[in-house]
Order: structure tokens, then sequence, then C-alpha cells
């Protein structure tokens, strides 16, 4: 009875422990590496998008990198696509977003990302998950056979990140890793 | 009459002698005082001089080196002044300077240690260069076919393609944290797409083969 007694004791300790140590912020060293690791995989996803966009990259290269490029999100996550021809936003799954991009109907696309900033710091979750929100821009450029603009536009993009400390074993060792995963990329606005 | 004047001779040779005697003896104290007055203003000059140098020990004001202070308060001490003051000053300088030699000796023990396992580390980072080299060449390659090669190339590093490869993106207290693992081949294809190595080979862990079955990176 007296040992029953102790070990609910003790669990109600845990319990009331854990959430404190949960709620455990970053110190400023770490919190800016995870901040950095998190632009940097908006960054790579911006590569991965130039790339799976132009038109000179080998249909092989570009299904890889779509692959690469899908592992960046979360999965069910959706990518808005907004044009100046039409006044509604398409949102699309990544994998088929990054398809229809591959397939665009130009002959010379070019894509270029800048201004990659958080709109929204991380926030720690209640499940210890950091939340915020990176602004890009992205200017397209799609050319005709003739090597001639025939559409441009610049849309405004925010991207929802999604950071979590997690665990792996790694040659009979536990590897602790920040895991950063991409959320849905929403129009914000678009113009010429 | 004669033997009047014999015994005034006798009388005048014993005023001589008196005089001589008692003359010689005034002037022999008088010279014992003043070598006593110069012996004494000498040891309070000493001494004086004792306590200045004990002091700027102490406050740190003179410009002499650890070994020219340990030598001055030996001085000091070996001439065993009879005074509180001084006494207690040497106390407090042995302390002082004892102090300042131990941390000074263990100052130079880290630099010696720190600068042993910089030359350590500049050791294991040139057997890296190769590694760090040919996967810039990947990331620098003109076109894809080129940096195809690279990796081909770089896949002979590895034990297999599939080796894990851990990327530290910040070390704190000693503690690594770590990018999401990858492996070789997915992490040389990565250098070929973003087409930037801002990496360094941290550490390697290698078969009997000598090829690499762990690879772990520092983002730069």
């Amino acid at each position: 009875m007296k040992n029953i007694t102790y070990s609910i004791l003790f669990l109600l300790g845990i319990l009331m422990v854990l959430p404190a140590a949960a709620q455990e912020p970053l110190n400023p060293q770490r919190k800016q590496a995870v901040d950095s690791l998190a632009l940097e995989k908006v960054r790579d996803l911006s590569k991965y998008i130039t790339i799976i966009g132009s038109k000179d990259t080998p249909w092989s290269e570009a299904n890889r990198v779509i692959d690469r490029a899908e592992e960046l999100f979360m999965q069910g996550s959706e990518i808005g696509v907004s044009s100046l021809l039409r006044p509604q936003i398409a949102y699309y799954g990544v994998r088929k977003y990054f398809e229809r991009l591959m397939r665009l109907n130009y002959s010379k696309v070019e894509i270029q990302w800048y201004k990659i900033d958080y709109v929204s710091d991380l926030q720690r979750q209640p499940d210890g998950t950091y939340v915020g929100v990176i602004t890009v821009f992205q200017k397209f450029k799609g050319y005709n056979k003739e090597g001639r603009l025939v559409y441009q536009d610049t849309t405004k993009k925010d991207i929802t990140v999604y950071v979590k400390r997690k665990e792996t074993q790694i040659g009979g060792r536990l590897v602790g890793f920040w895991d950063v995963l991409l959320g849905d990329m929403r129009v914000k606005e678009t113009q010429k | 009459m004669r033997k009047y004047l014999i015994k005034l001779a006798r009388i005048m040779v014993f005023i001589l002698l008196a005089g001589i005697t008692f003359g010689g003896l005034s002037s022999c104290q008088s010279n014992k005082k003043l070598a006593k007055k110069q012996a004494e203003a000498a040891y309070n000059i000493k001494v004086q001089q004792a306590k200045k140098d004990l002091i700027a020990m102490l406050n740190g004001t003179t410009d002499w080196t650890m070994d020219e202070q340990f030598k001055r308060l030996d001085t000091i001490k070996s001439y065993n002044i009879d005074d509180q003051q001084v006494k207690d000053l040497i106390v407090k300088v042995e302390d002082k300077l004892t102090t300042e030699k131990a941390e000074a000796e263990r100052k130079a023990e880290e630099e010696r240690l720190r600068k042993e396992e910089a030359a350590k580390k500049q050791a294991e980072l040139a057997k890296f260069n190769v590694i760090n080299e040919r996967f810039a060449g990947i990331a620098h390659a003109g076109s894809y076919d080129e940096a195809d090669k690279e990796i081909s190339l770089a896949l002979n590093f590895f034990a297999t393609p599939d080796v894990p490869v851990l990327i530290i993106i910040d070390q704190v207290d000693g503690v690594n944290d770590y990018d999401r693992p990858t492996t070789a081949f997915r992490f040389l294809n990565y250098l070929k797409d973003i087409k930037s190595y801002n990496f360094a080979v941290e550490s390697v862990k290698r078969n009997t083969e000598g090829k690499i079955t762990e690879l772990e990176l520092i983002k730069k």
C-alpha cells in the first residue's frame, strides 16, 4: 500500500514537472541557430523551385528535385497559385504544384525568390513544436519560343514553418536533431 | 733644585700622557657614535626602500618581472628587518606573488593546451581537405554531367551511398544540435542542387577498409 502511494506521488510529480520542461524556452544562441535553419530550408525550396521551373533542367533531374522539394513539406500541405489573368487563387497539393510548375506552357521560365524573412517569429506551441511564418517575394517570368517575355508577376507568399526537436538512432547512439517542415504556402498579393 | 726639576718633568710627562690617553679616548668615542649614526641612517634607508618596494609589489605598480619581484622579496627577507610593517608586507607580498605565479602558470598551461588542441584540430582538418575539396567540386560543377561525375568520385569515399550524414547547425556547451540526418547520396545531390558548399567536415568514422561509415559536417 505504501509502495503504491509512493508510486502515485512519483507519477504526479512527473506529470507536474513535464509541462514545465516542455515550456522551457530555447537559449538565444540555439534559437538563432533554429531560426537560421528554417530560413535555410526556405532558401533551399527557392532553389528547388528555380530548378524545377527551368526548361533547361533535364526531366529526370527535375523529377529527382521534386522528390527532394516534396520532403521539405508536411504531408497535406498546399501551395497557392495566383495569376494576374484571374482573380481567384488556386491551391494545390505540394507534388501537384511542382508537377504543374515543371510543365508550364512557356519556352523559358525564370523564377527568383527574394526578401526571404520571418514575418512571425517561431513560437513554441504546447506540444513543443515551434511555429512561425516566413514571407517571400517571388518574381516569375515566362517567355515564348521567340524568347519574348509574355508573362511576369511578383507574388508575396507566406510560408508556415514547423520546427520540432526529434531523436533518432544513428550508429547505435541517440542523435537529437531539429526537424524543419514547411506547411501551407499562401499567396498574400500578386502584382505586375 | 735638581730634584725639584726631575719631579716637575715627571709631572709634565704624566700630564702629557693623561692628555693623550683621555684625548684619544674621547675622539674614539665620537667616531663610534658617528659610525653608529651612519649605520642607523643606512638601516633606515634600507627599511624605507624595502617598504617602498614591498608596497609597489603589493599594488602592482612596479615594472619588475615576476622573477625580479621574487628576487627582490628574497633580498628584503634576508635583511631580517625587525619592523612589524615590513614583516606584514612581506607576508602579503609573498602571498600575492605566489598566487600570481600560480595563475600565470595556469594560464600558460591553458595556452599550451589550447595551442596543442588547435594544432591537433588543424592537422585533423588538413586530413579532411580532400573530402571538403571534392564536395566543393560538386557544388561548383558547371553542368549536371560534371556534377554527377564529381558525385561518383565522392561516393568512393563512402562505404555505401546510404552512410548517415549529420549536419551540425550549432554547438552549445559541447552539445551538438543537428539538422535532420541525411545520407551520403542525398547530401551530394543536395550540393549539386544548391550549388554551394558552406560546410566543413567535423569528424568521420571509417571501416577497416578506410571507407567512411558516418560523416559529421558543420555549417560554416
